[in-house]
């Protein structure tokens, strides 16, 4: 494959993430609601909400600066980089040689940073709720997460994102102890990560128990659709990545297995993608939001889960 | 052969910061003092910055003997660049620059209140003795050097004396520093007793001859003297207290360079003088590790709950020295199976973060002196909406933060990543507990990272956003243009160091003597390369700094390309308003979040480790009816666990058996000719039964 014909596919899979990001976010809302015995909203009902904030008028507070007007920007800035890095769809991108499964963490954490920072910049209490929540869930959440990264990188070699999803590729169905230890703190955290319950309500704005949404309360109009859509697309991605690199079954384990398996792969990733989102939203309707300093026994729980999978794999 | 150049060079430099250590004591008025301090001063440091460029771009050890004093063999002064020198030089360069930049429009701060010139000249002693230290090549002038470095900074930090604290953090960090002073000496007295030579020269001959209880030793005494030095846990105590203590320039020095200068010696003496060759060196090794992740971890946990901005920067101090530790540790281990490759990863890393660290956190005390200076209060309690008042140094105080959570694009970020690249290779080594050990030290490192990310938030959300908290920050000012001068150049290396990661990584490469393409391409603007091999697998992990920003300006393009699209239809507009205030009417400034608030749940996750003290008062309107308050106050406050479990039980020992020597000081004459006869009686029975 050429290097040009990669940066087009490249670019074309990041431009599907894109676009399906908040399809995902419609169907984890659909199955919340119908184990709730709701009907609940469209699928697509994520798009007609974007569609209607971008176009609308924007009320901005006067203690602002410029940290709260740029950084939704910036967030869907480093979100949709940081998706150019990861093979979602193929077993491959061609920015693996530029940046790894570190930079995509980091990518992550700086749209975080911005985020927590906008939060305050309001002088609201709500935007500090928020922000002060946040800083101790996502501090909690990265040994757990690096840990993780150590694990899986132990196991499938490295942290280029196209070798590891490549060697997964290869192993098939993941039976080393270690990766299953792996795998449950990594769900862990990537729950902790999209502010999924028990650790964050996603469809709350009741100030005992919100998180990103307490952040982000001040926005509103274009700014607040691109932090949705971001917020969207860093899910899809994290969910793909967890996919990818746990549950390769129908991944081809290159880039040159034809049209026609890397479509049925394509497909597989998509399928898998939706079981995994239809559980997340339905452990959703299964447990309570967990009090705020019962969170950090959880992340410990991914922590210990991820140095058990590390002891499983150097005995 | 070195060009001739080198050799003036040197002498220049000397004689530049004694010139500005000389010429402002002529002048009487406050701006012409600080103009003829701090202008030799940056000239002479950015001659440093060329000097060691040069040899760094030359791969060649530059020798120099002073003609002056080499009449006196035994206290000749005999100069040794080599590249690790040379690279340490290069960082003392590279802050003193903008530092003194800096000084120049933040010394009028002092003026009339304090003597501008005394500031001047001791800064240039200051850091002409750093400068000194690295280049010198013996044990005496190491260690007068080192001394006079040691004196310059603990005046810098009682220089604002008539506050009794600064007062007592002098004495603390005077008392330290000589602690850990101690230590080096007994480390460079045994390599004396084993070479019989106090040159450095002989050291670096000899060190494939230690046995392996001298290499031990020397290793042990040397982390614990030097440590002290750079603020390893349990020896940082002074840290927190002296840098805050300290003028705001002088704090960038000595957090960002004289730190590092106890790192040289640490480096100095295990590249040099205790090279671990052998397996049995590991736990040498694995010592620094466990020393650098707990540092990491204390300082960062300290700093997260600070409301003080610069007692919060001086606790990241720690952290990252820690960070810089573990990282030497980590090559350590790695040197001792003889695993070349990753042991100089870990080494490229470590010094990578020693050099960035040097810069944003120079950057960092800049900006909180910018602060300090425009409102008059380091509380951050007190401030708040300063990105309006100070735009700039807003704006470089976030180029700092962002480097030093180690978030992308900045120099923070590649080098963290080379630490975790370092952790990640330890699978290679050989030995169970150890691969163990390492990973589990991973963890410490992560909690660091994101702990630390999570306090930038705090100072600099705090701190520039929001509303202001107090009249003083609501009357800030921006700082002075030479002060945005030399955030700027702090701010300008930040970025390049981020973004051009090759420019650093040679510099290294060629200081340490290694081979640059284990670990990046030889190509500018190529990617940071680490390898893994193992049970089949084969990959090559990379991080290309150049390729990522062109992508993300790609991105940013192209969304702002799609928003001009996908909106074009309707015109929006964007409304002022207040802040949403749930009903209730105007807000006041006292209902936002403060830095204290802010990071309360971190206090409480952590409450094991901070064991808060909460006091509660209460005030009654009368003694019967205790349901209607007349005032609640609430004191919250963490404690220092070294100082309270581990210095105060030591010095309470110690005085205790001072005090009892002391009753052999009677005051009476006759007990006084009784010791001086029972000491000739011992004395000659000594000299009797001597054999």
């Amino acid at each position: 494959m050429t290097s040009l014909a990669a940066d087009v596919v490249s670019a074309l899979q990041v431009g599907a993430v894109v676009a399906l990001a908040p399809l995902l976010t419609g169907i984890m809302r659909k199955v919340k609601a119908r184990t709730q015995k709701r009907m609940g909203a469209s699928v697509f009902q994520p798009y007609y909400e974007l569609s209607k904030l971008w176009v609308k008028d924007e009320v901005v507070s006067e203690s602002t600066s410029w940290i709260f007007s740029s950084t939704p920007w910036i967030v869907a800035v480093a979100t949709v980089t940081a998706a150019f890095f990861v093979p979602v769809f193929l077993p491959f991108s061609p920015f693996s040689a530029a940046g790894d499964l570190l930079l995509v963490v980091g990518l992550l954490a700086l749209a975080r940073f911005f985020t927590m920072l906008a939060g305050i910049d309001a002088a609201s209490a709500f935007g500090g709720i928020g922000t002060s929540r946040e800083m101790m869930i996502s501090s909690l959440v990265e040994p757990g997460l690096f840990l993780t990264i150590f694990v899986v990188s132990l196991t499938l070699g490295g942290t280029n994102l196209t070798s590891l999803v490549v060697a997964a590729a290869k192993t098939g169905v993941v039976i080393a102890p270690s990766m299953l230890f792996a795998l449950i703190s990594l769900f862990v955290i990537i729950l902790a990560e999209t502010g999924r319950l028990p650790f964050d309500n996603p469809a709350t704005h009741l100030e005992l128990t919100m998180v990103h949404e307490a952040m982000v309360l001040e926005y509103s109009g274009r700014s607040l659709a691109l932090l949705e859509w971001s917020q969207s697309t860093k899910q899809l991605v994290l969910l793909a990545l967890l996919v990818n690199l746990f549950l390769p079954l129908g991944m081809p384990t290159s880039i040159e297995a034809g049209v026609t398996m890397l479509g049925l792969g394509s497909v597989a990733v998509l399928l898998k993608v939706c079981l995994l989102a239809a559980v997340v939203a339905y452990v959703e309707t299964r447990v309570a939001k967990w009090r705020l300093f019962r969170v950090p026994d959880l992340l410990a729980v991914a922590i210990a889960v991820a140095m058990v999978g590390m002891v499983f794999f150097y005995l | 052969m070195t060009p001739d150049y080198f050799s003036t060079l040197l002498p220049a430099i000397v004689a530049l910061f004694i010139l500005g250590a000389l010429l402002p004591l002529v002048f009487r008025d406050p701006r012409r003092e600080s103009i003829a301090s701090f202008v030799p001063a940056a000239v002479g440091s950015l001659l440093t910055v060329v000097l060691s460029a040069s040899v760094l771009l030359s791969h060649q050890v530059f020798r120099f003997s002073s003609p002056v004093v080499a009449a006196l063999p035994s206290m000749s002064l005999s100069f040794y660049i080599d590249g690790i020198a040379a690279f340490f030089m290069l960082i003392i360069g590279l802050v003193a620059t903008p530092v003194s930049v800096y000084s120049l429009g933040y010394a009028n701060s002092y003026s009339g209140k304090h003597s501008v010139r005394a500031l001047g000249s001791l800064l240039n002693v200051f850091v002409l003795s750093m400068v000194l230290v690295t280049a010198t090549n013996g044990v005496f002038s190491f260690l007068l050097f080192w001394e006079l470095m040691s004196l310059a900074s603990f005046l810098l930090v009682v220089y604002e004396h008539e506050k009794e604290t600064n007062l007592r953090s002098g004495i603390t960090y005077l008392v330290m520093t000589h602690i850990g002073t101690a230590f080096i000496m007994a480390a460079f007295l045994v390599l004396y007793f084993q070479t019989g030579s106090l040159s450095f020269d002989s050291f670096r001959a000899s060190a494939g001859n230690l046995g392996p209880f001298t290499k031990d030793l020397v290793f042990v005494l040397a982390l614990v003297g030097f440590g002290t030095k750079a603020g390893l846990v349990p020896m940082h105590i002074w840290l927190p207290k002296a840098h805050p203590s300290a003028p705001s320039n002088v704090s960038a020095l000595m957090s960002g360079v004289m730190l590092k200068v106890g790192i040289y010696g640490l480096v100095r003496v295990t590249l040099d003088f205790a090279v671990p060759s052998s397996p049995g060196d590991a736990w040498l090794g694995m010592l620094m590790v466990v020393a650098g992740s707990s540092s990491a971890l204390v300082g960062v946990l300290y700093a997260s709950v600070e409301h003080d901005i610069k007692r919060a920067l001086a606790y990241h101090s720690v952290e990252n020295i820690g960070i810089i530790v573990l990282g030497l540790g980590l090559s350590v281990v790695f040197m001792s199976y003889g695993l070349e490759t990753i042991a100089a990863l870990a080494l490229l890393a470590s010094m990578y973060h020693s050099l960035n660290h040097a810069v944003f956190k120079g950057l960092l005390f800049m900006g909180a002196g910018s602060v300090l200076m425009g409102t008059g209060t380091a509380d951050m309690n007190k401030m708040g909406g300063l990105a309006k008042k100070m735009p700039w140094t807003a704006l470089f105080f976030l180029v700092g933060s962002i480097a030093i959570a180690g978030l992308p694009p900045l120099n923070g970020f590649v080098s963290e990543w080379l630490t975790l690249q370092a952790l990640l290779s330890s699978y290679q080594v050989p030995n169970v507990v150890l691969q163990l050990s390492i990973g589990f030290a991973s963890i410490a490192l992560a909690l660091t990272v994101g702990l630390a990310s999570a306090t930038f938030v705090k100072l600099f959300g705090i701190s520039f956003l929001s509303r202001p908290r107090s009249q003083a920050a609501e009357e800030a000012t921006e700082a002075p243009v030479s002060m945005i001068a030399g955030m700027t150049i702090a701010g300008s290396l930040c970025v390049a160091l981020g973004v051009l990661p090759f420019v650093a990584t040679s510099a290294i490469a060629s200081g340490f003597g290694f081979d640059m393409g284990l670990v990046s391409s030889y190509a500018p603007f190529g990617p940071l390369t680490v390898g893994y091999a193992a049970d089949g697998l084969r990959s090559v992990s990379s991080l290309s700094m150049p390729m990522v920003l062109l992508l993300t300006g790609s991105v940013g393009a192209a969304l702002l390309g799609f928003a001009a699209v996908a909106g074009s239809g309707k015109k929006t507009v964007t409304r002022p308003y207040v802040t949403w205030e749930g009903g209730f009417g105007a807000l006041g400034e006292r209902t936002q979040y403060t830095a204290t608030s802010l990071s309360q749940p971190i206090r409480t996750v952590f409450k094991w480790f901070f064991r808060p003290h909460t006091t509660v008062e209460r005030d009654f309107f009368s003694d019967s009816n205790h349901l209607i308050k007349k005032s609640v106050s609430v004191y919250s406050e963490t404690r220092e666990v070294f100082e309270d479990d581990l210095y105060s039980p030591a010095l309470r020992g110690v005085v205790y058996v001072l005090d009892r020597m002391r009753r052999l000081q009677t005051g009476k004459i006759n007990s006084y000719l009784l010791y001086m006869m029972v000491a000739t009686i011992a004395l000659l029975v000594l000299v009797v039964f001597q054999p």
